[in-house]
């Protein structure tokens, strides 16, 4: 099945929510960042970036556990296009 | 044992009149108005209802730090803003704050009313999954409070004296008490509000908003005023270091002014009628607790809104303890009424007449009727202001004074 969304497209909405959410330089995002080292999130914040990837995406992720895994921006671009490959309505519904 | 002695050592506002102490000052002693028509509230009223805004562009905002400023409600942002400039002009070494000796007392209405109509509207809407982690953050009560507290790094007493308008100057009162228990020996306090359509229209409903549409709304804040119809909302923070008197004379701090009484009491019967026999016990044990005699009073800096029966019932405890010798006026003719903050923030513009020897007027005040028998300056008067008497008279029947004393 065609990817309604490639990867540079999924790359750009995430780091989009970085920039708007956490006041972060598009030049930091780049992906083997760590989200808690690096970009220096704490735990209030990991609670808001999902908020944030809900907004965005129209997806539920309170029950998703590969999202309370990720670790660097590398793993979130990684779990979003997976979810976008397995749930191609994502895509529609952003539309 | 002789009472430990309270010093203020820094103030900070933010105000419709300017976010700072002297901008604030300068737009008063020039009688500017902070009111203006809400043309932006006019679907929610179906007129333009006046008010008195404060405006925080994103720049100053970010003075603030995300991970402080992201639990932040607007009522917390200026408490925020205003005691770093407080803090600044203290002088005070960083150092303290972390001492344990330190401590924030910030009181408002509510902690964010803005907040508290987002996470109404996100509920009632079925998107309250959709409010960010820190949204209860900004709206608990006591938000201006931690907030200006983790700005600071202060680890000593926090409280959060929230009654409405008088949240400021209890916030103050009770600052003086830590530091005379030896429990603190520098306290940030004050009190901050936000005005939004939902605060303006819980006055209205009471009659007691000043509501008509004007093509002059600057002159609808008329406190005393024969033809005055109700208060106009403002917004802001005030905030002051209170520092133990020796401790601000050790460091060499520059000391404003003395905090040298405060009195708190409450009517006891209703939730929104002044009381003017309680107002004026709560004066004269203002007065009592500074050691001061009514007769030394130079200056009245008075709560009066605006509404018919608060200003009558405060004009009338006034006369009842001065007389018509001590001069009197309330702020509220330029500022409006900024709620909690307004006995905090108005004590800045009561220090610039302390330092500078001059009593600001009541603007829009122009005919006396019920509230006679009181010495209600027109114009700005040059004379010695070495003591002064604030007032703050709240619903729930709470009334607060304090007792402020230039230092030698």
């Amino acid at each position: 099945m065609e990817n309604l969304m490639n990867r540079e497209e999924i790359i750009r909405v995430i780091n989009s929510i970085f920039v708007e959410r956490f006041e972060l330089d598009e030049s930091e995002l780049t992906p083997e960042k760590n989200i808690v080292d690096d970009l220096q999130l704490d735990s209030l914040d990991l609670v808001d970036m999902i908020i944030g990837f809900q907004q965005k995406f129209g997806i539920n992720l309170r029950d998703n556990q590969e999202i309370r895994n990720v670790r660097t921006l590398e793993n979130v671009y990684d779990l979003f296009e997976k979810l976008v490959r397995e749930h191609p309505e994502i895509v529609e519904k952003m539309k | 044992m002789e009472k430990r002695r309270a010093a203020v050592t820094g103030i900070g506002v933010v105000s419709p009149l300017g976010n700072s102490a002297s901008a604030l000052f300068e737009a008063l002693k020039a009688g500017r108005s902070g009111i203006r028509a809400m043309t932006e509230w006019h679907d929610y009223f179906g007129r333009n209802i006046a008010a008195s805004p404060v405006t925080v562009d994103p720049v100053e905002a970010k003075k603030i730090s995300r991970k402080i400023r992201r639990t932040m409600g607007n009522a917390a942002l200026f408490a925020g803003l205003a005691a770093q400039e407080a803090v600044a002009q203290s002088g005070l070494n960083p150092e303290i704050f972390t001492s344990g000796r330190v401590g924030c007392i910030i009181g408002s209405t509510v902690g964010s009313a803005s907040s508290m109509t987002e996470a109404c509207i996100a509920e009632y809407e079925g998107r309250r999954n959709d409010l960010s982690a820190c949204h209860f953050f900004r709206l608990m009560s006591h938000s201006s409070s931690f907030n200006v507290a983790d700005l600071f790094g202060i680890n000593g007493p926090q409280l959060s004296t929230n009654s409405a308008c008088a949240s400021g100057l209890q916030a103050l009162g009770t600052a003086l008490e830590l530091i005379q228990l030896g429990k603190a020996d520098v306290v940030l306090a004050g009190g901050s509000d936000e005005s939004t359509p939902l605060v303006a229209s819980s006055f209205q409903l009471l009659y007691a908003l000043a509501e008509e549409e004007s093509p002059e709304p600057e002159k609808l804040s008329r406190p005393f005023d024969a033809a005055r119809t109700g208060l106009v909302c403002s917004e802001g923070a005030g905030i002051l270091v209170v520092e133990e008197y020796e401790h601000a004379k050790r460091r060499g701090a520059d000391i404003l002014f003395e905090i040298a009484g405060y009195a708190t009491n409450c009517s006891g019967w209703h939730v929104s009628h002044s009381d003017e026999l309680q107002i004026a016990n709560c004066m004269k044990a203002a007065l009592a607790d500074a050691g001061i005699a009514p007769e030394a009073v130079d200056y009245v800096s008075a709560h009066a809104t605006g509404t018919k029966v608060g200003d009558h019932a405060e004009a009338a405890a006034i006369r009842s303890l001065l007389g018509d010798r001590v001069p009197v006026s309330s702020l509220k003719g330029h500022l409006g009424h900024t709620l909690g903050a307004s006995g905090a923030l108005e004590l800045a513009a009561v220090h610039g007449m302390m330092r500078e020897n001059l009593v600001l007027p009541t603007r829009n005040l122009e005919t006396v009727d019920d509230c006679a028998g009181i010495r209600l300056p027109r114009t700005t008067e040059e004379h010695p202001v070495k003591v002064c008497l604030k007032n703050s008279i709240a619903f729930g029947g709470v009334n607060a004074s304090l007792v402020c004393r230039k230092m030698d």
